[in-house]
C-alpha cells in the first residue's frame, strides 16, 4: 500500500516517520530496523517521505481508486456522425 | 486517566505550524515573546503548504502601481465572497514586506529573476499571483522560527483552548509521538489558532471509499476553529462551503498550475477566456464557473478535460517545474510511471466535495477574535480569504499583536475546564471494543452530505437542515458513548471527529439561517438571491449552553 519501503536501501534513520503529516509510519528507534507502514489508508500521497528519504528507499504506490483519467488529446474533436453526415 | 507529561508556560501559544502558524510564531518571537508552537505532525512537512506552493497573492508596488489594482482583481477572484475590506487592505499593504522577507530567508520569490505574476488571471487584466518556488518553504520557516527561540512541539495536537473572564489562559495538548498518549498543559497569555481549512466533513466526492483522498491534506480538520467555538469565539460565514476542482479521482489542488484549456469531449473550450494554452493566465474558467465540471456531467456533455497539448515544449517544461514548486511531485511521479504526458494526453477534471476554507473564526484588523488574547490566522479566518498569501501575512500580523499580551499576568490556579476535557479524552482511550474514529467520521460525513451539502447538484432546505441538526445531535451522543481509541494516534483522530461534529453543527445552523440562495448555498425553499443579504455576514457563537446567530454588515 501507499509508501513502499525498500528494506535493502533503508538506513533506519526514521525521517519518514518523523515528517509524515499523517503518521502513516510507526517507527520505534530502539526496536525497529525499518519503519512499519502502519496506516496506509491515511496516506495522502504528498510525497514528503519520498522527497526527504536520503537513501531513496521509498516509492509511493497510488491506489487504483486514485487513477488519473486521461484520453489522447487528438481524440478531443467532433464525432462526425448524425446531423453532420447528412451534409 | 491519561497522565500529564508536563506543564509548560509561555507568552504566546501557537496552534498549528503551517504557513500562518509559523509566521505568527516568528513575529511574536521577534517582539520578544516566549513562544511555544504545537503541531499535529512536524512543521517541516505539515499543513497545506507541506511540499510547496507556486503562487502567492500580493501587491508589489513597482509592478502593480496603485494598491486598488490588486484589490479589485482580488475581489473578483474565486472564493472572495467573505472578505471584510479593511482586512484585505491591511493584508495587501503588508504583503510586499512579507514577500521580501521570504526572499531574504531563502524561499525563492523571484525564480525568473524578477517579480513575475502569472496564473489565476483574466486575459488582458492585471495579474496578482506572484509565481514563486515554494518547494522548501516549510523547512525555511521552521528554521527561522527555531533561530528565534520558538519551542516547537511536534506530534503534539492541541485538544482544547481554555479561557476565563479575562481572556485565554492556555491549551491542553496531546503528546501523540508514541503509542501511549500523554497530556501537556500549556499556560499562555495569548493563543494564535492556526490549524487551517476543514476537510473530512463531507463524503469524499471522487472516491467515497477513500476518506483521505481530499484536495487539501486530510490532516486539516479545523481543530482550533472548533476549540475556539467551544469557548465562545464568533465564527462567521460557516454556511459558505467551498468546492474545489482538479484531476477527477486523484484529489489535488493546483489547477491553475496546469497550462491548458478546459475542453468538452468534442474539443470546444468550455469557457470564454482562452482557446489555446496561455502560460500567463491559465484557464480561469474553473475559478469563475466552479461548478463547470459537475454541470457538464449533469447536462450529459461531459466529461471535461484539461488539455495542454497546444502548449509549446518550453511551456510544458515550465509547467513541470511549477508543479514541483507547488508540491505536486507525487502527481508528476505517477504520470511518469504511467506514461501520461500532458503534451499528448488530456486529463479529466472534476469537482470535489465541500470543505471549509475562509469559513471560521471572525477576526478584527489585528487578527484577534472576540475572546481577548485569542487570535486566528490562515485558512481558518472567517472574514478574509487569500490562500497562502493571506496566511503568511495575517499570521505575521496576528503574531505581532499576540505578543503585546506578554505584559499581561499569567493566569493562576487550575486551567478552568481542563479537568473535564482530560476526563473525556481519557474515557475514549480507556474504552474497549467501541466504534472506531473512522466509523464515527464516516457517520458524520453521511449526515453532512445528505442534509447539508451544497450546489450545484445538492440543495439545502429548512426541513432537511432541521432533520440534519437533529440527527447530528443523536450521532454526537452515540459517538461520545461508543467511540474508542486504542493508541495516541487514534485518540488524535477521535478528537478530530469531535471537532468536526461541532463544525458540522455550526455549519448547519448557519445554513438554516441564510434564507436565500447564494453561490453554492442553494436553498430549495428560498430559490432566489436576496440583494439585502449580499453584504451581510452571518455570525454564530456559543453563549454558555445556547447557540446564537446574528447578521452583520460586511466591512467596507
Amino acid at each position: 500500500m501507499p509508501p513502499v519501503i525498500d528494506k535493502e536501501k533503508c538506513t533506519g534513520c526514521g525521517v519518514c516517520a518523523e515528517i509524515c503529516p499523517l503518521q502513516v509510519f510507526r517507527f520505534r528507534r530502539k526496536e525497529d530496523a525499518v519503519p512499519e507502514v502502519r496506516r496506509p489508508y491515511e496516506c495522502w500521497h504528498c510525497n514528503a517521505c519520498v522527497l526527504d528519504c536520503k537513501a531513496g528507499a521509498i516509492e509511493l504506490r497510488l491506489p487504483l481508486t486514485h487513477m488519473l483519467l486521461y484520453v489522447d488529446s487528438d481524440s478531443l474533436k467532433p464525432s462526425w456522425t448524425g446531423r453532420d453526415t447528412q451534409k | 486517566m491519561i497522565p500529564v507529561k508536563e506543564e509548560l508556560a509561555c507568552d504566546v501559544a501557537v496552534i498549528g505550524g503551517g504557513i500562518a502558524g509559523l509566521m505568527a510564531a516568528i513575529a511574536a518571537a521577534d517582539e520578544g515573546a516566549d513562544v511555544i508552537l504545537l503541531d499535529k505532525a512536524n512543521t517541516r512537512r505539515s499543513g497545506a503548504g507541506a511540499t510547496g506552493n507556486d503562487h502567492f497573492l500580493c501587491w508589489i508596488p513597482e509592478k502593480h502601481g496603485d494598491i486598488s489594482v490588486v484589490y479589485d482583481e482580488f475581489m473578483d477572484s474565486q472564493n472572495a465572497t467573505s472578505n471584510d475590506t479593511p482586512l484585505v487592505m491591511r493584508f495587501l499593504e503588508t504583503s510586499p514586506k512579507i514577500v521580501n522577507m521570504w526572499n531574504d530567508w531563502g524561499i525563492n520569490m523571484k525564480p525568473t529573476g524578477d517579480w513575475h505574476f502569472e496564473g489565476h488571471a483574466y486575459p488582458g487584466r492585471p495579474r496578482i499571483f506572484l509565481k514563486y518556488d515554494g518547494h522548501n518553504q516549510k523547512k525555511v520557516l521552521t528554521a527561522e522560527a527555531k533561530k528565534r527561540g520558538v519551542r516547537i512541539l511536534h506530534h503534539c495536537p492541541v485538544l482544547d483552548i481554555f479561557r476565563n473572564d479575562e481572556g485565554v489562559t492556555g491549551v491542553l495538548a496531546l503528546d501523540a509521538s508514541d503509542d501511549e498518549p500523554a497530556f501537556r498543559l500549556i499556560r499562555a497569555k495569548a493563543v494564535v489558532a492556526a490549524t487551517g481549512y476543514v476537510s473530512r466533513l463531507f463524503t469524499t466526492d471522487p472516491t467515497p471509499s477513500q476518506m483521505f483522498n481530499t484536495n487539501m491534506c486530510p490532516s486539516g480538520t479545523g481543530d482550533s476553529i472548533a476549540q475556539a467555538w467551544r469557548i465562545g469565539a464568533y465564527l462567521v460565514n460557516m454556511e459558505k462551503t467551498y468546492r474545489h476542482a482538479g484531476p477527477r479521482f486523484l484529489a489535488r489542488c493546483g489547477k491553475a498550475t496546469w497550462i491548458g484549456v478546459y475542453r468538452y469531449p468534442d474539443g470546444r473550450p468550455i469557457g470564454p477566456f482562452i482557446t489555446e494554452p496561455n502560460v500567463e493566465t491559465s484557464d480561469m474558467t474553473s475559478d469563475v464557473w466552479s461548478s463547470a465540471f459537475t454541470d457538464l456531467k449533469l447536462a450529459g456533455t461531459g466529461p471535461a478535460y484539461m488539455d495542454c497539448s497546444g502548449a509549446s515544449k518550453e511551456d510544458l517544461e515550465h509547467m513541470r517545474w511549477a508543479m514541483k514548486c507547488e508540491g505536486l511531485t507525487a502527481l508528476l511521479d505517477y504520470m511518469d510511471k504511467e506514461g501520461i504526458d500532458p503534451g499528448k494526453h488530456a486529463v479529466e477534471f472534476g469537482q470535489y466535495e465541500a470543505n471549509l476554507v475562509t469559513n471560521g473564526i471572525e477576526i478584527d484588523i489585528n487578527g484577534q477574535s472576540n475572546v481577548r488574547g485569542l487570535y486566528a490566522a490562515g485558512d481558518m479566518m472567517g472574514n478574509i480569504s487569500g490562500d497562502i498569501g493571506a496566511a503568511a501575512v495575517y499570521g505575521w500580523i496576528a503574531g505581532h499583536h499576540a505578543a503585546e499580551h506578554r505584559e499581561r499576568k499569567q493566569s493562576e490556579g487550575e486551567l478552568a475546564g481542563a479537568k473535564d476535557r482530560m476526563a473525556l479524552y481519557s474515557d475514549l482511550y480507556g474504552r474497549e471494543g467501541g466504534a472506531s474514529w473512522q466509523e464515527a467520521n464516516f457517520a458524520l460525513q453521511q449526515i453532512m452530505t445528505e442534509y447539508a451539502d451544497c450546489g450545484p447538484h445538492r440543495v439545502r432546505s429548512e426541513t432537511m437542515l432541521n432533520a440534519g441538526i437533529k440527527y447530528l445531535g443523536d450521532l454526537r451522543k452515540k459517538i461520545v458513548r461508543d467511540m474508542g481509541a486504542r493508541d495516541a494516534h487514534e485518540l488524535m483522530r477521535a478528537a478530530e471527529v469531535l471537532n468536526l461534529l461541532d463544525l458540522g453543527e455550526a455549519l448547519m445552523i448557519s445554513a438554516r439561517e441564510r434564507k436565500e440562495s447564494r453561490g453554492r448555498h442553494l436553498r430549495s425553499d428560498y430559490t432566489f438571491t436576496n440583494p439585502l443579504l449580499r453584504d451581510k455576514f452571518l455570525r454564530i457563537w456559543r453563549d454558555g449552553g445556547e447557540i446564537r446567530t446574528e447578521w452583520r454588515e460586511r466591512l467596507r
